[in-house]
C-alpha cells in the first residue's frame, strides 16, 4: 500500500501538507489529481517548483491519474495523492485505484458548503460523492494535520 | 485530540488553583514548606498582572505590524516583557529563553495549533519570576499551561466565523467600511477579554498558588521538575530537527553539540554568550563553503527540467498581469483609473496588520483579505453594484503564509486594475490566481519564515540571553538551584525582536510590490533561481550547528544511581559515561525524541516526559528521605534516583555515603 496519504484539499500543495505532512510521511513523490490544474500550465508549472527539494510533483487529469496511480500503488515507494474536489478521488476509485482511507485535510467555506469540523465545510453533493466512497469500502476520515486524531466522515455527517 | 489535551491541561491549571486556596494545613504542610519558604514569593501586583495580561493580549493581537506572532507571542520575548513588568529585566529574559527551547520547532498552518507556546512565555515567566524559580522548573511548569493556550485559540477560531457573516451583511450593503470594521473592531474586543480576563487571574493568583503546590512537594519530587526542564527542550528541538536535520547537512548537528561541550567551560559559565556567538560565526563560514563546495545542494533542476522550455515567464497564457505597462487599449490613458502609490502601501499595510485579525476556521484569513482589498475597491470602483461584487469577491476563503504570500495581493491588485479599466476579466480569473498561489506560497513560505528563519534566529536569541539553564547548584542549604546564582543577557531577546522584524516585514513588503509589478509570474521566476533552495540550504547549515550547540546546552540529563562494583562504589554518571563522552546521555535523549516524534504527537510526548521525570526522580534505589532539608539527606535522594537534576550531586557530606 504506497498510496500513503489520499486527501481532498482545496489548496492542494501548502503549509500544512509541506511543513506537516510530508515531514511526517517522508514521501518524495506527490501526485496532483485535478482536471482544472492539469490544464493551467501555469498551475502546473508553481505547483512542480513549490514542492522542497528532492520532492516529486506529478500533476494530471482524472483519466491519467488514475493510470499513474495504479501504476505506482503496487510500488513500495510511498506517495502522497492530493485532489480538490471528493468527484475526482470517486473516480479514481472507481476506476479502480486501491484506496484505503481518504483525507479531507482542507475544505473552505464557500457557497453551498456548510461547515462540519474545523476548516473541513461540504455541500451537499460532496456529501454524496463521499458517502459514495465509503460504499466502496475506502474509509474517509477528517485529519487536518498528522497531529490531529483522525475522525471518521460518518461520525460527524450521519444520516442524510 | 489536542482539544481534549487542552482540556487536561485545563483541569491541571484549575486544580492547581484550587489547592492554592485551600489553607496549607489542608494539604499537610511539611517541614519543606517552611524550608523552601526561603524564598518568598514576590507579590504580583495589580497593575503588574494588568500589563501582563496585556501584553498577552497583545501577542496573539493585529497591533504589532505583522510580527506579534514573531515577537510577543514568543516565550522568549514575552519573557523580556515581563521581566521588565516586574523588575527583573535579566532574569526574565532568561526564564523566557528557557521556556521557548521546547517551543523551538514549533509551527503553526492553517488554522492548526500544535501547542500554544505564548500563555507559557507570559504566566510561565511570571510564575518563575515571582517564585524565584530555576529556568529548568519554569520548563516543566510552564508546558502544562500551553495546554490551556490552546482552548483559547481554538475558542477563538471557533467563534470568529460570527463576524466574517457579518461582514458578508456589509459587503451586501456595498459598505466599504463596514466590512474593514468587521475584520478587526469585533473579533479584537473578543480576543482581548477572553485573553485579559484569565491572564490576569493567573497573573495575579498563579504565582502563589503554584508556589503554595510546590511547597507541599517532597525533594524527589521538586527534582522530578528539574529532569522534566532538562529533557523537556529536547522536544522542541526535536520538532526543529525535523525540518533541518536532513541530508549533508546532519554533520553540523554533531558538530556544534560537540563545540558547545568542548567550549562550553562550566566554571565560567557566564561565558554562555560569547561560545555561542562564536559558533554562530563559524556556522555563517561553514554555510558559505557548504554553498560554495557542494553545488549539487544548491542547484535544484529536476523537475524543472521537463516542462515546454519556451514558456517564457513573461507571457503568461491567460489574462495579462504587469500592472504598470498600459497593455490593454480598452480605456483611454486619461479616463484609466490607476491604483496609486499610496493606494498600494496602504492596501500592504493594511494586510501586515489586520490579516489574521479575525482568524477563523471558516474563512482563515478571508476577511483579511477584504480589508487589504479596501483602498483599492475605493479608488477602482464607484457603482454600489461594483463595490458589493468586487468585496464579495474577496470575502472568501483565503489562506497563505502572510508574506511570501502578499505576491498573490499584487496580482490581485493589478488584475483588479485592468478589470477596473475594462480588460475582459471575469472573476474566475481573479479566484483562480488567488486559490492556485495561496497553497504554493503558504507551503514555501511556511517552510522559510517558520521553518527556518525564526528558529535559527529564536536559537540565536536564546544563545544570546545567556546564562545557564538547569545548572545554578549550590544555592544556599537546600541544594535547589536558583536564578539568582544564573545570568541572564534582555540583548538575546530585543536583537531577536529587531532582526525577525526586519526579515519578515520586508519579504512581505517585496513579495507585494513585485507580486503587483510583474504579476504571477514572478513566482515562478523567484522558484527557478534557486535562490530559495541556496537560502534553504545555507539556512539548513547554520540552524544545524546553532540547534546541535543549543541541545547540548539545554539538554541535560545525568545518571543517578552508584553502584558498587568490587568493593568500590562507582557513579554511573561520572565512572562511566563522563570518561566516554559527557554529552552522551543528552545526545541520546535528543535522538531519541527525534525518532519518536515521527510517530507520536508532541502533546503526548510532553506528557509523557513530565511523568517520566517523575518517575525517574524517585529514589528507588534508596531509602527515602522525603522529609528532611540536611544534605546528606539531599545527596541520598539525589544519588539513589535513575536520574538526578545537578551535577555533581552536590558533595558528598560524609567521605562515601552510606550505599
Amino acid at each position: 500500500m504506497s498510496l500513503r496519504l489520499v486527501r481532498i484539499d482545496d489548496r492542494l500543495i501548502h503549509g500544512q501538507v509541506i511543513a506537516v505532512w510530508l515531514r511526517a510521511l517522508g514521501g518524495k513523490r506527490i501526485v496532483i489529481v485535478d482536471d482544472a490544474t492539469a490544464r493551467d500550465e501555469f498551475l502546473r508549472e508553481v505547483l512542480t517548483l513549490a514542492a522542497p527539494h528532492g520532492v516529486q510533483v506529478e500533476v494530471h487529469d482524472v483519466a491519467a491519474g488514475a493510470v499513474r496511480l495504479m501504476e505506482l500503488a503496487p510500488s513500495p515507494e510511498p506517495v502522497m495523492v492530493l485532489a480538490r474536489s471528493p468527484r475526482t478521488i470517486l473516480a479514481l476509485r472507481q476506476a479502480g485505484v486501491p484506496i484505503e482511507v481518504v483525507d479531507l485535510g482542507g475544505m473552505g467555506a464557500g457557497p453551498g458548503r456548510k461547515r462540519i469540523h474545523r476548516t473541513i465545510s461540504v455541500s451537499p453533493d460532496e456529501i454524496r460523492d463521499l458517502q459514495a466512497i465509503e460504499k466502496l469500502g475506502t474509509r474517509v476520515e477528517i485529519q487536518i494535520v498528522a497531529d490531529d486524531r483522525p475522525i471518521p466522515f460518518h461520525s460527524v455527517v450521519s444520516g442524510e | 485530540m489536542s482539544r481534549r489535551l487542552a482540556a487536561l491541561g485545563g483541569c491541571l491549571t484549575l486544580v492547581l488553583l484550587l489547592a492554592a486556596a485551600m489553607p496549607a494545613t489542608v494539604l499537610g504542610a511539611g517541614p519543606l514548606a517552611a524550608d523552601a519558604a526561603q524564598a518568598p514569593v514576590v507579590s504580583v501586583s495589580l497593575w503588574q498582572a494588568a500589563l501582563i495580561a496585556i501584553g498577552y493580549y497583545l501577542a496573539n493581537s493585529c497591533w504589532l505590524f505583522g510580527v506579534a506572532y514573531f515577537t510577543l507571542y514568543r516565550p522568549l520575548v514575552a519573557g523580556f516583557i515581563v521581566g521588565c513588568i516586574l523588575g527583573q529585566p535579566a532574569e526574565g529574559t532568561l526564564i523566557g529563553a528557557a521556556i521557548n527551547v521546547p517551543y523551538l520547532g514549533f509551527i503553526s498552518a492553517g488554522g492548526s495549533l500544535p501547542v500554544d507556546p505564548s500563555l507559557p512565555g507570559w504566566i510561565g515567566t511570571t510564575i518563575a519570576l515571582a517564585g524565584h524559580m530555576s529556568p529548568a522548573s519554569a520548563i516543566a511548569i510552564a508546558v502544562p499551561i500551553g495546554l490551556l493556550g490552546t482552548i483559547l485559540f481554538y475558542g477563538r477560531m471557533a467563534v470568529d466565523p460570527i463576524f466574517a457573516h457579518w461582514a458578508d451583511a456589509r459587503a451586501e450593503a456595498a459598505d466599504i467600511r463596514g466590512v474593514a470594521l468587521m475584520n478587526w473592531l469585533p473579533p479584537q474586543i473578543f480576543l482581548f477579554i477572553i485573553s485579559f480576563v484569565p491572564v490576569f487571574l493567573l497573573a495575579l493568583n498563579g504565582p502563589t498558588a503554584v508556589q503554595n503546590v510546590l511547597n507541599q512537594l517532597p525533594v524527589w519530587a521538586t527534582n522530578g521538575l528539574i529532569i522534566a526542564g532538562g529533557i523537556l527542550p529536547a522536544i522542541g528541538i526535536a520538532l526543529t530537527m525535523r525540518f533541518i536535520f536532513r541530508g549533508a547537512s546532519i554533520p553540523y548537528f554533531f558538530i556544534g553539540f560537540i563545540l558547545w561541550t568542548t567550549m562550553n567551560n562550566p566554571a565560567t559559565s557566564s561565558d554562555d554568550s560569547r561560545v555561542l556567538i562564536t559558533i554562530a560565526v563559524l556556522g555563517v563560514a561553514l554555510a558559505w563553503l557548504h554553498l560554495t563546495f557542494a553545488p549539487a545542494a544548491a542547484a535544484k533542476v529536476e523537475p524543472a527540467s521537463e516542462p515546454a522550455p519556451s514558456l517564457a515567464t513573461e507571457t503568461s497564457p491567460t489574462p495579462p498581469t504587469s500592472g504598470t505597462s498600459g497593455t490593454s487599449p480598452v480605456t483611454a490613458d486619461a479616463e484609466r483609473v490607476r491604483v496609486t502609490r499610496g493606494d498600494l502601501l496602504k492596501s500592504w499595510v493594511l494586510w501586515t496588520f489586520f490579516s489574521q485579525a479575525n482568524y477563523n476556521y471558516e474563512r482563515l484569513q478571508g476577511t483579511g483579505f477584504a480589508h487589504a482589498m479596501t483602498p483599492i475597491i475605493t479608488r477602482l470602483y464607484s457603482s454600489p453594484d461594483e463595490i458589493r461584487a468586487a468585496l464579495q469577491r474577496h470575502l472568501v476563503f483565503f489562506n497563505t503564509e502572510p508574506n511570501f504570500g502578499n505576491v498573490v495581493h499584487g496580482a490581485v491588485i493589478a488584475m483588479e486594475e485592468q478589470r477596473a479599466n475594462g480588460a475582459p476579466i471575469d472573476d474566475d480569473s481573479i479566484n483562480a490566481v488567488k486559490s492556485g498561489l495561496m497553497g504554493p506560497l503558504a507551503g514555501i513560505g511556511d517552510s522559510i519564515s517558520q521553518g527556518a528563519i525564526t528558529p535559527i534566529l529564536l536559537a540565536l536569541g536564546i544563545g544570546l540571553a545567556g546564562g545557564t539553564a538547569s545548572i545554578a547548584i549550590g544555592s544556599g542549604s537546600s541544594g535547589i538551584p536558583s536564578v539568582s546564582n544564573a545570568t541572564g543577557n534582555p540583548i538575546g531577546a530585543i536583537v531577536y525582536a529587531i532582526l525577525i522584524s526586519a526579515v519578515i516585514i520586508s519579504i512581505g513588503y517585496v513579495a507585494w510590490t513585485q507580486g503587483y509589478r510583474r504579476g504571477r509570474s514572478v513566482v515562478i521566476d523567484l522558484l527557478k533561481s534557486g535562490t530559495i533552495d541556496r537560502v534553504l540550504v545555507g539556512a539548513g547549515v547554520l540552524g544545524n550547528l546553532v540547534l546541535g550547540a543549543l541541545a547540548a546546552r539545554f539538554v541535560v540529563a545525568y545518571l543517578g544511581p552508584t553502584v558498587t562494583v568490587a568493593g568500590a562504589s562507582l557513579n554511573l554518571q561520572a565512572g562511566l559515561l563522563d570518561p566516554v563522552f559527557a554529552g552522551l546521555l543528552p545526545l541520546a535523549i535528543v535522538l531519541g525524541t527525534w525518532l519518536m516524534i515521527k510517530r507520536i504527537s508532541p502533546l503526548w510526548l510532553v506528557l509523557a516526559y513530565l511523568v517520566f521525570s517523575m518517575v525517574a526522580s524517585y529514589p528507588f534505589f534508596g531509602p527515602d528521605h522525603t522529609t528532611s532539608g540536611d544534605p546528606a539527606a539531599q545527596y541520598q535522594v539525589c544519588t539513589s534516583a535513575l536520574l538526578h537534576p545537578y551535577y555533581p550531586c552536590g558533595a558528598p557530606p560524609v567521605a562515601t555515603p552510606a550505599p
